[in-house]
């Protein structure tokens, strides 16, 4: 069986799942708030922000720094247990196909659905836009070429992430204990992106990411990024958590 | 009896560890904070514990309530894997008092967690800062207060957790209940009652008397509605199935 048939299976599987609605709702509760506080978009917190850069930078990083990693979360939970019910493992197991394939169709999967997010983020933010410069009689769409980009950068920088989060999943088969670990290990991004060790804690990416783009567009609209501890931690990890979650991926159930 | 009953299905989920767990991890949150830099807040012109309170209680809280969400996806998973609850629903155990045992489990967890979580804070207010009279009572007060209003959101989860067979919805739906508490504005005092908004007001936060006793009102007002609509559902669903 071909690879993407594999993916293809997989996306069947999640079909009835309801997954879609709750990618969607938090992108919607997002948005309404940023049409309803026009002060907040027209006086920015930080100096030398344009309200147009402001609005786009709120609602992303409303998303980053919670939302985003917390729907991964669910959907690895959606991801493993759709397998755990009537010993579906078992029945993956059972057929000719590596189980290191089948934990990367999986993956494959985490990562569309993640894309499904942000793309709903970024579809959902040129009306917004809209809506929101007539309001203010002022213009506040932003060239589609940052927008994508910068929705680009944001949907790169949650894959690490995604890669932890999955072999967490694979890894603590108690239920409670993967969500908890995924849902607990959010909370301090926060704290993270203020350390000097920020790039080896992958959950803060994102969040990182809008942070810089809050104080590096203010000087003349270029920014810069440090790349160098980032991206080698960034590619190492999310290979050392794939290869463990390959690994480890139908475990129990093989023995 | 059912009670225990309840007690002994959540003994391999790993539901206890990860609420003792969790208020670990929560308490363990002030005290490093504390630690870190101690003459930031004893320099406040405050009681202790408001201090601890206005420094911490945003994080505390949030993780409290990650945790009833986590709780109130695994309660109720037991039921759903393996078809149990068709099982409970044909033994002559109401589908009723099996919800409030549940409820009672997650509330009690939940409360373990806030004492280790005020121990802490006992902790930071005795060590760091000088001697002061009342700060038992105040911890105390504390203490109800937090529980008080934690309890909406864990029923309101528990009602979610009862409908969803999948637990990734129950836990969709919670964590987008918190999401919304960040994107409400917080300077609005109606919006404050959204259930998952009431736990992350404080004692130290509030105006005066009345502003405590109206926030209570709220918080039981919420307390009896969702009971009602639990009731309702539990009717409705019986005669679908």
């Amino acid at each position: 069986m071909s690879f993407l048939k594999l993916i293809g299976v997989e996306l069947k599987k999640i079909r009835r799942s309801h997954i879609f609605w709750i990618l969607l709702i938090p992108v919607i509760l997002l948005w309404i708030p940023t049409l309803i506080n026009y002060d907040f978009i027209m006086n920015p917190a930080t100096d030398g922000l344009s309200p147009e850069h402001n609005f786009f930078i709120q609602s992303f990083m409303g998303l980053a720094w919670f939302m985003f990693p917390a729907s991964m979360v669910v959907c690895t939970v959606l991801l493993i247990q759709t397998e755990r019910g009537h010993g579906g493992m078992m029945k993956m197991l059972a057929l000719p196909v590596s189980p290191a394939a089948l934990c990367m169709a999986k993956f494959v999967v985490l990562l569309l659905l993640a894309a499904v997010q942000v793309a709903l983020m970024t579809a959902f933010y040129y009306p917004c836009a809209a809506i929101a410069s007539h309001l203010n009689d002022y213009n506040l769409i932003l060239s589609p070429l940052f927008v994508l980009r910068e929705a680009g950068i944001f949907y790169l920088s949650g894959i690490p992430m995604a890669a932890v989060f999955w072999l967490i999943a694979v890894c603590v088969r108690t239920p409670i204990f993967s969500m908890g670990i995924g849902l607990a290990s959010i909370v301090p991004s926060v704290l993270a992106i203020n350390t000097k060790v920020w790039f080896a804690y992958p959950m803060c990416y994102p969040f990182y990411r809008i942070m810089i783009l809050m104080s590096e567009l203010p000087n003349g609209g270029t920014v810069h990024m440090e790349l160098i501890p980032l991206l080698p931690m960034a590619i190492g990890l999310t290979i050392v958590c794939l290869t463990g979650a390959c690994l480890f991926f139908g475990k129990s159930e093989r023995r | 009896m059912t009670f225990q009953l309840e007690l002994k299905k959540l003994k391999r989920t790993g539901f206890f560890p990860a609420i003792l767990g969790g208020g670990l991890i929560a308490a363990a949150f002030p005290i490093l904070n504390t630690a870190a830099r101690p003459e930031m807040f004893i320099s406040q012109p405050l009681p202790a514990l408001d201090i601890l309170m206005n420094a911490n209680s945003q994080m505390i809280v949030m993780l409290n309530l990650c945790l009833a969400v986590i709780g109130a996806c695994m309660i109720y998973h037991t039921e759903f894997s393996g078809n149990a609850m068709q099982k409970m629903e044909s033994l002559p155990v109401s589908v009723g008092k099996l919800f409030f045992d549940k409820t009672a489990i997650l509330l009690i967890a939940l409360f373990a967690a806030l004492l280790i979580e005020h121990m802490a804070l006992a902790f930071c207010a005795l060590y760091w800062f000088p001697e002061q009279s009342g700060l038992f009572t105040a911890l105390l007060k504390n203490l109800e207060y937090s529980f008080a209003l934690l309890i909406p959101p864990c029923i309101i989860l528990m009602i979610f957790s009862s409908l969803c067979r999948n637990m990734w919805i129950t836990l969709g739906a919670g964590v987008i209940c918190i999401f919304t508490v960040s994107v409400l504005p917080t300077d609005n005092r109606i919006l404050s009652f959204f259930p998952f908004s009431l736990p992350f007001q404080t004692l130290a936060g509030a105006e005066d008397a009345n502003w405590i006793f109206v926030t209570l009102a709220g918080c039981a007002a919420e307390i009896v509605l969702a009971v009602l609509a639990e009731a309702v559902i539990l009717k409705v669903r019986r005669h679908c199935a």
